[in-house]
């Protein structure tokens, strides 16, 4: 029979790999089981690879959702609710903004609660937590191959009975007890609710087949399995539970549809998990919650795809602005900040401070404008935006030259030849300067000019005394401004045209 | 506080009441160390609440004095004046426990400090108010003033005793330090913006807003060499034997002192802004770059790909208030010659110590009056000299008092973590 087939293929395949990941729910198990044949080399060449928490030994498809998972359950401030990225950067948080010190990493299982370890995603985690979980994995492969051969014995027997009966369940209930030590992650709490579990199977074994073609750890005849199961069904995988549950699936095609919804319902159930006993009454009442739950954590996994790994760094070229996105202060990178959070960038410690958010774009953009701003002749900036500011004249010149310009700077310089001006008497004289070419003393950092400035400047040097011989524009200079000149400010005042075309470059 | 450190004996206030001077031991960066979260107060020094644990044995008071005197101010230390358990120690940490400032400041902005190369005892520093001055760190005393006749822009070291600077004036001066003697070596001719020297190929190095770049020999000294550059040089730093010039225009230009018959390498700022100012890396791989626009560059000076695929750059000193950022110039750049990482000043204030290697930011101090013109690490990288001037990016407004500030900087503020 079709169904009974593609129950015991999905069942062993869940059951073997549940088994193989400590703490995997029917999420990860029917993900493996999704279009494959049973492969139990294959699934055992995967158990080292599967992506797992550190601080909880649950398991996840992706390393996205593990990331989110950690953020939300473990480097989330109790306080303030902002999840942080590490652990580090949780204990840090905690204490500058309020003072409080933390040394446990929370909701994690005893022995894994060091906040000093910097682990992100599947970063960071000590060789020997990965020792640790290989070890556990082997034992479960082993453990599974045993079960295995029970498996079989009881799913012969379960094929011949239509649905699941509940007089199963009694005889399943003990050798289930029985797997629990092998089976239990140190700090795992559905330990102590297994006891609580028998009253909850019945009702669950009763709903579930019809609907749960991709549940066969539902089925009794799976001890170990529907122990687990029923553990994970009334934790996290309540919400598989109750998904199914909504679509009513056929037994085949139904289990890809489930899968999409599942990964989303991963995150959302491990707060379930420690309440798995009030799960057992409570399931239809969650099944509305684990629905609206995948919708946010959707919403949220695209964006933080940057700091999967380790901090990113645009290269500072040309594409800087366009290709890998600006980073943030903290060298953090903003694209993914952007979506997620807009905490202000307050330049605080924590490596990956959240920074701007909505002016990414816009200083990107105004990043790439003077690019072209920049090449062409008048070189002003374009710096402002709606929301950001440069904090710099406009000029393209710099800060010492502007400030070199004002005139408290430019009487102290007695001799001649100096680059000083006075910005007020630059008006009047400018007036005084159209035969200059191009040289209109309030443009500054024009690029022709500086051939003519060059030869002013050489005749500078080379003819101090020989004022208005070396500036035939002023040849009527000085009757011409009178009252711009005494007697002995006028070397200053006659050598300031020529060196007004300084000042103007500059 | 004398040279070493050791506090004299407590005078009385008006009050009758013994006031020690502030304790010494730097507040206890815990956050910035392992994020291990800071010990009860009863671990801290029992004197002034900072929670350092040595700080019981470095409280020079206790030494010194030997109790806790009763204090009529309920839950605030004789010592620090802090609350009684009130940790200092945040990440912008108060002025007076490992900071001062320096006295005789200039009379108009700082643009330049600079350590002497074999003690941090020293520390040279020009200003528009057309002076130099040494200063004597420890004793917070200047030691030395000279003249300009225009602001002075620039100022470096050849040795110990020997002080170049140049500025608005375009003359290049280098002055005995001892003898107090001046000696004019030659100009430019347009102001000088930058002098620095390189110790490799024992050559004083001066650009200018006349668009060259001329080297001097130190010894005699004259000027040996002319090199012009496509632009205003706006900044320059010595790695090795190779000199690495940003002038106006986004360009940056690699020479070897050595040759300077052609420019070794010839780039283009990354950062699409003004180049505020380079400096190299002390291992001599790459160099910094700032800009006007609140960003700084890590580049590398090997041309091959694969190293030039390991520069990056990132933004910092910006502000967001009300929802606009303010987009800061980083002015100062300064290394810590040990560890390799870098300290930058922007107009906003504030000083930041960045992590090159692992990309993160190491500290940022609190914030200063007014923008940050320059920066120096001692030698040894233990004291770093933060002028905080205003730089007129605002033009001539109101603005707070210029400083030098003296900060005594820990490793858990420089040194890169391990993690």
């Amino acid at each position: 029979m079709l169904l009974s087939d593609v129950r015991r293929e999905v069942w062993f395949w869940t059951w073997t790999k549940y088994w193989c990941s400590e703490s995997s729910g029917l999420l990860s198990v029917l993900s493996i089981s999704l279009g494959k044949k049973k492969n139990s080399s294959l699934l055992v060449s995967n158990i080292s690879l599967t992506i797992f928490n550190r601080y909880c030994n649950r398991d996840f498809d992706d390393e996205k959702i593990l990331i989110q998972h950690q953020k939300a359950k473990h480097f989330k401030c109790h306080i303030c609710h902002k999840k942080l990225y590490t652990g580090p950067g949780l204990a840090i948080h905690c204490m500058q903004v309020h003072k409080e010190t933390i040394d446990a990493v929370p909701n994690a299982i005893p022995g894994r609660t060091d906040i000093e370890l910097e682990i992100y995603g599947m970063e960071g985690i000590p060789e020997k937590d990965m020792e640790e979980r290989r070890r556990l994995l082997e034992q479960k492969t082993q453990a599974e191959s045993q079960k295995k051969k029970q498996q079989d014995d009881s799913d012969e027997y379960e094929d011949d009975e239509s649905a699941a009966s509940t007089s199963f369940q009694p005889q399943q209930v003990q050798p289930q007890q029985g797997y629990i030590p092998p089976m239990a992650q140190p700090g795992l709490p559905p330990v102590p609710g297994a006891p609580g579990m028998p009253p909850g199977i019945p009702p669950l074994m009763a709903g579930v087949p019809p609907m749960m073609p991709g549940m066969p750890p539902v089925m009794p005849g799976m001890p170990p399995g529907l122990h687990q199961q029923r553990k994970y069904m009334q934790s996290f995988c309540g919400g598989n539970m109750m998904m199914p549950m909504g679509g009513m699936m056929p037994p085949g095609p139904g289990i890809p549809p489930l899968m999409p919804g599942m990964p989303p319902g991963m995150p959302p159930p491990v707060g379930p998990r420690p309440g798995m006993p009030p799960m057992t009454q409570a399931q239809p009442a969650t099944a509305p919650g684990i629905l609206n739950r995948p919708p946010a954590p959707a919403a949220s996994a695209p964006t933080p795809q940057p700091p999967v790994t380790k901090p990113l760094f645009p290269s500072a070229g040309q594409a800087a602005a366009a290709v890998q996105g600006p980073v943030g202060t903290d060298f953090k990178p903003l694209n993914s900040t952007a979506a997620t959070t807009t905490e202000p960038p307050k330049p605080t410690f924590p490596a990956y401070t959240q920074s701007t958010t909505s002016t990414t774009s816009t200083t990107n953009s105004t990043a790439a404008k003077p690019a072209t701003s920049i090449t062409s002749k008048p070189a002003t900036l374009t710096t402002t935006s709606a929301t950001s500011k440069l904090i710099h004249p406009d000029e393209d010149i710099s800060l010492e030259e502007r400030r070199a310009q004002l005139p408290k700077y430019q009487r102290n310089l007695p001799r001649p030849g100096q680059a000083s001006l006075g910005n007020p008497p630059v008006g009047p004289i400018g007036g005084m300067m159209p035969p200059q070419p191009g040289i209109p003393p309030q443009q500054q950092g024009m690029r022709p000019p500086m051939p003519p400035h060059g030869q002013y400047g050489a005749h500078h040097q080379g003819m101090p005394g020989y004022l208005p011989g070396a500036m035939p524009p002023y040849g009527q200079g000085p009757p011409m401004v009178p009252p711009y000149q005494s007697g002995p400010p006028r070397p200053p005042m006659g050598m300031r045209p020529p060196v007004m075309s300084q000042g103007g470059r500059y | 506080m004398d040279i070493r450190g050791r506090s004299p004996p407590a005078p009385r206030s008006a009050a009758g009441l013994l006031q020690f001077p502030a304790c010494t031991a730097p507040p206890r960066h815990f956050e910035l160390t392992n994020g291990r979260a800071a010990p009860s107060g009863g671990r801290g020094c029992a004197h002034c609440a900072c929670v350092e644990r040595t700080a019981v044995r470095r409280c020079e008071a206790v030494r010194t004095i030997g109790r806790l005197p009763s204090s009529s101010v309920k839950n605030s230390s004789p010592w620090c004046g802090l609350e009684r358990g009130k940790k200092p120690c945040t990440m912008k940490t108060m002025t007076g426990s490992n900071e001062f400032k320096l006295n005789q400041t200039p009379d108009d902005g700082i643009s330049s400090v600079k350590f002497s190369p074999n003690t941090s005892q020293f520390l040279l520093v020009s200003s528009w108010d057309t002076t130099v001055r040494l200063y004597d760190v420890p004793a917070n005393s200047m030691r030395l003033k000279y003249q300009h006749s225009g602001a002075v822009l620039d100022c470096a070291f050849y040795d110990p005793t020997h002080a170049w600077s140049g500025g608005l004036d375009q003359q290049l001066k280098m002055h005995d330090l001892n003898t107090d003697q001046e000696n004019l070596v030659g100009g430019h001719d347009a102001p000088i913006r930058c002098v620095e020297y390189c110790p490799e190929v024992n050559v004083m190095v001066t650009g200018s807003w006349d668009q060259t770049v001329k080297l001097w020999d130190p010894r005699t000294p004259c000027n040996a060499g002319t090199f012009s550059q496509p632009e205003k040089v706006y900044t320059l730093s010595v790695s090795g034997d190779r000199l690495i010039v940003g002038t106006a225009g986004r360009r940056v230009l690699v020479w070897d002192l050595r040759n300077m018959g052609y420019v070794q390498q010839r780039r283009e700022s990354s950062l699409k802004y003004q180049t505020r100012c380079i400096r190299a890396f002390p291992n001599k791989q790459g160099y910094v770059l700032s800009s006007i626009e609140g960003r700084v560059a890590v580049e590398y000076l090997d041309p091959s790909p694969e190293i030039q695929k390991k520069k990056y750059a990132f933004k910092c000193h910006r502000l967001k208030e009300n929802n606009i950022e303010q987009i800061y110039p980083v002015n100062a750049i300064s290394f810590h010659n040990v560890h390799n990482t870098f300290a930058t000043g922007g107009s906003d204030g504030f000083v930041n110590i960045w992590d090159p290697f692992n990309k993160k930011r190491l500290c940022q101090f609190h914030r200063y009056p007014t923008s940050i013109a320059s920066l120096a690490f001692s030698n040894d990288g233990t004291t770093l000299a933060i002028a905080s001037s205003y730089m007129y990016e605002m033009d001539d407004i109101e603005h707070p008092e210029d400083g030098i500030y003296i900060r005594q900087v820990t490793d858990a503020e420089t040194k890169p973590k391990s993690t």
